[in-house]
């Protein structure tokens, strides 16, 4: 267990590392200078100040020397400055960081309570009208567009029934963002559920069990729902990493002060900086959240260990 | 074997017409193909015209969709629309699979240590939400519609990799692989000729659940105002523009969010009919 431990650790550190230095790297997929295109937002570029902030970062050496340069501050916690108002971008990203991870979370939890229900009702009765019915919502689920569902919630709760604020971020103001997420990636763990539970009441242990008399929803809440959860937990990583990807345009629908919000703006003024650090910080979440699933599956399940 | 595949050639087609997916799913893909195709001539109005109609007016006889905030016809542009997001997608999941097929199987053909070096990094790319990968590359490349199209092909690259490397590897260890190396074919030929043919029809499916997430992903970013500007009417677009209007407009919500939901879906159904022919599982289940 602790070689498991140390090797998903390890693979882990190298799977952030490489993330690091790729974000480094990908100034140099702006066309032409990158700091003329910045400071082309700002107004004003002479060319002092564009041999300035050259060297600043790290722009006049060779590429594989920025990236190093970048990815050893980075490991250090420092992501550089922005180019408007010179924070530091680490601060600026960690700020807003607990409302991104409470918008996530939340939308994790409505996606799981509304999809692992609706997987178990379509898996037991498979093959009926509430199956068909079911899979029918998740595939509908999977193709509308996130910000658009989100658009509908704002005109339907907000404008029309006046139920939730329009925009902002308070716990009031979480519940419509969440819903949005979490309906979208409720289809997916319903699949996810469906298809784990249907392998299951195929085995023969199930059969065993009715044989033996129990009763149904004791064979499938306790005997198949349990490993049908095992490999749920599995795909939970898969659904936050999709998530928060869905999270970035759900923050801007909704005004929400997460990074996500803080991401596109900074795009749309072209803050490189702040841009890198928002793909370190975001890459290095959906990592860590994905090798603490692969951990706790390990622990479930010791065949995965010795793999 | 010649028989068994003459036997099974004529079965094939009825068999997918009578999986409903497929069917619901090509009616309405074929009805937006139709419609990008024919925009310029069916549609009513001009769609960058402005004041085509009173501005903010509600579905009419005149205006089937509403005008929008600058009297502008909402049917004309969101029949316009499906010329760019299908375009943006077509183009987008055509050189997504080329160069990620192409990868995908010269991972499955490397040896075993460089193969492990490069999987590794094609999780990591992978591991990466496709939305997020298209977003962080226009960022940097600039707004608009060449560079979104790029960027959602890059974003599709490592997820086709993956896939194609999984079905090839599968291959490459079947006997008629190994007697074509033993027969000292050069490995570009054995993945073209060999390999490519045999994967095909799963490529098939995947290349379907590519194109809902390039749509999805195109209409997102320009939803940002990443992608395609305005006025250019781009679903994703239209629904940026719109969205101060909602409250008093409520159609420019509406239709080309359907239509955005109802293309995406198209590709959806007809990914989960394919796998449903194809997956042996399943097709145990329905006997």
């Amino acid at each position: 267990m602790l070689f498991y431990v140390a090797r998903r650790l390890l693979t882990a550190f190298i799977t952030i590392l490489v993330v690091v230095i790729l974000a480094g790297v990908l100034i140099h997929v702006v066309p032409g200078d990158p700091i003329t295109a910045m400071l082309a937002q700002s107004g004003s570029a002479d060319a002092d100040d564009i041999a300035r902030l050259t060297a600043q970062y790290g722009l006049d050496q060779p590429v594989w020397k920025q990236a190093l340069l970048y990815a050893g501050n980075a490991l250090q916690g420092d992501l550089g400055t922005t180019i408007r108002g010179g924070e530091p971008v680490a601060e600026l990203l960690l700020d807003r960081l607990p409302n991104t991870i409470a918008l996530a979370v939340a939308g994790l939890g409505t996606a799981l309570v509304l999809g692992i229900p609706m997987g178990f009702i379509a898996a037991v009765n498979r093959g009926r009208a509430a199956d068909f019915a079911v899979m029918l919502i998740a595939i509908l689920g999977v193709s509308i567009p996130g910000f658009w569902m989100g658009l509908t919630f704002i005109q339907v709760f907000s404008l029309h029934l006046g139920w939730f604020p329009v925009a902002g971020t308070s716990a009031r103001n979480i519940v419509l963002p969440a819903l949005t997420l979490g309906v979208v990636h409720s289809a997916l763990v319903a699949r996810m559920t469906r298809s784990a539970l249907v392998d299951i009441l195929n085995e023969d242990y199930i059969r065993t069990a009715r044989a033996r008399g129990l009763r149904e929803h004791q064979v499938l809440l306790v005997h198949a729902m349990r490993p049908a959860m095992i490999s749920v937990v599995t795909v939970v990583g898969l659904v936050f990493a999709h998530l928060l990807g869905g999270q970035v345009i759900t923050e801007n629908v909704f005004s929400w002060n997460g990074i996500g919000r803080l991401a596109i703006q900074a795009m749309l003024q072209r803050d490189y900086p702040l841009v890198q650090g928002f793909i370190v910080i975001f890459a290095t979440s959906i990592v860590l959240v994905t090798t603490a699933l692969d951990l706790l599956y390990g622990l479930l399940d010791p065949r995965v260990r010795r793999r | 074997m010649t028989d068994t595949t003459t036997n099974h050639r004529p079965r094939r087609l009825p068999a997918a017409l009578r999986q409903w997916n497929i069917a619901v799913g090509a009616l309405i893909l074929g009805i937006v193909v139709l419609a990008a195709i024919l925009a310029p001539w069916i549609a009513p109005y001009d769609p960058f015209k402005m004041a085509s109609g009173p501005r903010l007016t509600g579905p009419s006889a005149a205006h089937w969709f509403g005008t929008d905030e600058l009297g502008r016809d909402l049917f004309s542009r969101v029949l316009l629309g499906a010329r760019l997001s299908l375009g943006i997608g077509f183009a987008a999941v055509a050189v997504g699979l080329l160069f990620g097929v192409t990868f995908g199987m010269i991972i499955a053909f490397c040896p075993e240590r460089v193969k492990a070096l490069l999987l590794r990094i094609v999780d990591v790319v992978y591991s990466f939400p496709d939305t997020l990968l298209a977003l962080a590359l226009v960022a940097f490349m600039g707004p608009g519609v060449e560079n979104a199209t790029i960027a959602i092909a890059i974003s599709l690259i490592p997820f086709y990799a993956r896939v194609t490397y999984g079905l090839a590897a599968v291959e490459r260890a079947k006997p008629y692989v190994e007697a074509a190396q033993i027969a000292q074919a050069a490995p570009a030929r054995i993945m073209r000729i060999q390999v490519l043919p045999n994967i095909l029809q799963s490529l098939i499916v995947i290349g379907s659940i590519g194109f809902s997430s390039a749509i999805l992903s195109a209409a997102g970013l320009s939803f940002l105002g990443l992608g395609v500007q305005p006025p250019s009417p781009e679903w994703g677009s239209i629904l940026a523009s719109g969205r101060n209007y909602i409250s008093r407009a409520p159609w420019i919500l509406i239709f080309p969010g359907l239509a955005i939901c109802l293309t995406v879906l198209s590709f959806n159904l007809i990914g989960d009919g394919i796998r449903d022919l194809t997956d042996p599982k399943s097709r145990r289940r329905r006997s």
